[in-house]
């Protein structure tokens, strides 16, 4: 005869009826798990929501950028001693943009400290001279206005975009937008007020400084073909790093530099640190996991260890049932079923409970540039989270389960 | 012959083995009303087990109702006790959390019988037992001798041709015993087979043979009523 009293509306009334009578004990078990899921998925939902908080550094910053800059040589070569330092030109860039295969996306950038003066109010600023391109390498968020086209950098517009922060400090609450402001004497037009995503920049930060045509800039500022650096991406596919040889080649061909010479040359993949930093909340990861799988553990511990105690008091009744026609099964499904339901109950308290706290954590952190870190636990975790748990909170029921097969109806003679 | 035990030996291992039951020739009727009687350490229990299949022998054979009973899986053996014996035990052995219509139902729980159904049938063994008002009420809030009437009750509710007692009145007054006692003679009245372990004389006396057990084996019987 088959059938199935692990769906009897009875055995649910026991279940509930042998949990209830020891509830003391039920409940430290049921914490016991509750903590377990818990701290699990709060682990896993917190080094989320870290590396939500570490990514966001990097907003807008294209994660497959390099950058170029003059270094000092550490060779002699061709009569030049070592210990020599050197600028980029207008010529490197031009030879690097020809000869690199991989390259996508390029500006050469220019800087000058200048003091801008609007009205009566003066403000020393960095400024940086950039071709279009510099917007799709580091995208900057726009306020208002526009950003330096290709145009602006043909015809050595007098055109400048100025950054939210001193936007706010020169102009207050007007918009600068179509106003001119003097730098270092020279005037221009605001066209454009923009700022950044991240925190991480090349040179300076959009939000605090100017941004010029490249070309007008060398010109205003008397920076003759001098480019300071030259920042680029890489073709889908490449990393910025593919293009290095190239770049050195056509470096060196324009400068007595030694080919050999590493230092001679600034190279820099930012792609690497942004593989350093996957590794980093891999591990951070593996480490939440670790941690959160040992509490997990202690809890399916505890209650295979509540079962076995419950078995073990219970035996005599055990044997009871077993002499009123109680056959093995019936028993193991009963001992199973109240590890199950105490674990299935505790377990999604405890999900449900992680799940409130990095809410409100990602409440405490979002900010409203960026918006919430995402401290969470997606749905198909949490679900696998729970299945875990079931499975193991069904194995260790398992040998109390076992245990409480073995008694025999003689037992039920017993302890008179 | 609904019981019938051919030189049936048992022997619980041990550093020091203990012979419980020697040579032990039995036959009960269908209908009989038997106590069973002897000193504690006789192997009266040890024999109710043999003939309640809740614990096996070592020799001998062993036939309820024909069947040999011999080496039976555990799932053999529970379904063969939850379809023929029912049990009483001296110490009631109900299920303290629930009440007495819910512990009188539970060998049909275990028969896969609908809940609706069960508790049908477990109140009609309630109203026999004329406890049909303390249905809801648990153990604990019952005298001794309606516990042992739940326990008739429960015993009963699977229709079994078999009564085993174990030391039904141990743990009553005397006027309950009698009442008790009235009940199993009612029962075999009935045409219920009714087989009583005791070592109180009246008990014994109540019931129509008396097989006396002592040192593991069973003395002849002169006073076969």
């Amino acid at each position: 005869m088959l059938r199935n009293s692990f769906f009897d509306i009875e055995n649910w009334r026991e279940i509930g009826a042998t949990l209830a009578r020891n509830k003391t004990r039920t409940f430290l078990t049921a914490f016991g798990i509750f903590w377990g899921t818990a701290m699990l998925t709060m682990l896993w939902g917190g080094a989320h929501g870290l590396e939500g908080i570490m990514r966001r550094q990097f907003a807008g910053f294209a994660t497959n950028s390099g950058g170029v800059f003059p270094g000092t040589t550490s060779m002699p070569y061709l009569g030049y001693n070592k210990g020599m330092s050197w600028d980029l030109t207008e010529q490197d860039l031009a030879n690097i943009r020809r000869v690199s295969p991989y390259m996508e996306y390029s500006t050469p950038i220019n800087g000058a400290r200048v003091t801008a003066v609007y009205n009566d109010r003066s403000k020393s600023a960095y400024s940086m001279g950039v071709e279009s391109e510099y917007s799709k390498i580091m995208i900057p968020i726009v306020y208002e206005g526009r950003l330096i086209n290709d145009s602006d950098v043909r015809n050595h517009r007098k055109v400048a975009i100025i950054g939210k922060n001193i936007a706010g400090e020169i102009f207050g609450n007007e918009s600068p937008v179509g106003k001119r402001v003097s730098l270092n004497g020279i005037h221009f037009l605001i066209v454009g007020v923009a700022g950044q995503k991240g925190d991480a920049s090349f040179g300076g930060r959009i939000d605090d400084s100017f941004m010029l045509p490249s070309t007008t800039m060398r010109r205003a500022f008397n920076q003759g073909t001098t480019v300071h650096y030259i920042i680029f991406t890489s073709l889908p596919g490449h990393t910025p790093k593919d293009n290095e040889p190239f770049i050195r080649r056509a470096i060196c061909s324009n400068h007595p530099l030694n080919p050999k010479d590493e230092r001679a040359i600034g190279f820099m993949d930012v792609s690497e640190n942004f593989e350093i930093v996957d590794k980093l909340f891999l591990g951070l990861s593996l480490l939440a996991l670790f941690v959160g799988a040992g509490s997990l553990m202690a809890g399916v511990i505890g209650v295979g260890n509540i079962m076995w105690i419950i078995v073990k008091e219970r035996t005599q009744e055990i044997g009871i049932r077993r002499a009123i026609g109680a056959k093995p099964l019936d028993i193991i499904v009963q001992i199973l079923s109240e590890s199950i339901v105490l674990t299935t109950i505790s377990g999604i308290g405890g999900v449900c409970f992680a799940t409130l706290v990095l809410g409100i954590a990602d409440m405490v952190a979002a900010d409203p540039k960026h918006g919430m870190p995402g401290f969470q636990t997606d749905f198909n975790t949490a679900i696998a989270i729970l299945a875990t748990f079931l499975v193991l909170g069904t194995a260790a029921g398992l040998l109390p389960a076992f245990k409480a097969m073995k008694i025999k109806p003689v037992e039920a003679m017993r302890d008179k | 012959m609904i019981f019938t035990l051919k030189d049936v030996n048992k022997t619980y291992p041990g550093i020091v083995p203990l012979h419980v039951l020697k040579d032990i020739n039995l036959e009960i009727e269908r209908g009989e009303l038997v106590s069973i009687m002897g000193a504690s350490g006789s192997g009266k229990s040890t024999l109710l087990n043999i003939l309640g299949i809740l614990d096996n022998y070592d020799s001998g054979e062993y036939l309820l109702d024909g069947v040999l009973i011999k080496n039976l899986g555990e799932n053999k053996a529970a379904e063969l006790r939850n379809r023929m014996i029912g049990f009483v035990f001296q110490s009631f052995n109900l299920i303290s959390y629930k009440n007495a219509l819910e512990n009188v139902a539970l060998p049909l729980f275990y028969q896969g019988v609908s809940r609706r159904k069960r508790n049908a049938m477990a109140m009609e063994q309630l109203e026999r037992m004329g406890l049909a008002d303390r249905a809801h009420h648990l153990p604990g809030e019952l005298s001794g001798g309606q516990k042992q009437r739940v326990a008739i009750a429960r015993a009963l509710v699977t229709n079994p041709s078999i009564i085993l007692a174990d030391e039904p009145t141990g743990a009553l007054d005397s006027k309950t015993s009698k009442e008790v006692m009235e009940v199993f003679r009612t029962l075999n009245a009935d045409g219920m087979t009714v087989i009583i372990v005791t070592h109180d004389p009246g008990v014994g006396a109540a019931t129509n043979r008396i097989i006396r057990i002592s040192d593991g084996r069973i003395e002849p019987a002169p006073s076969h009523v």
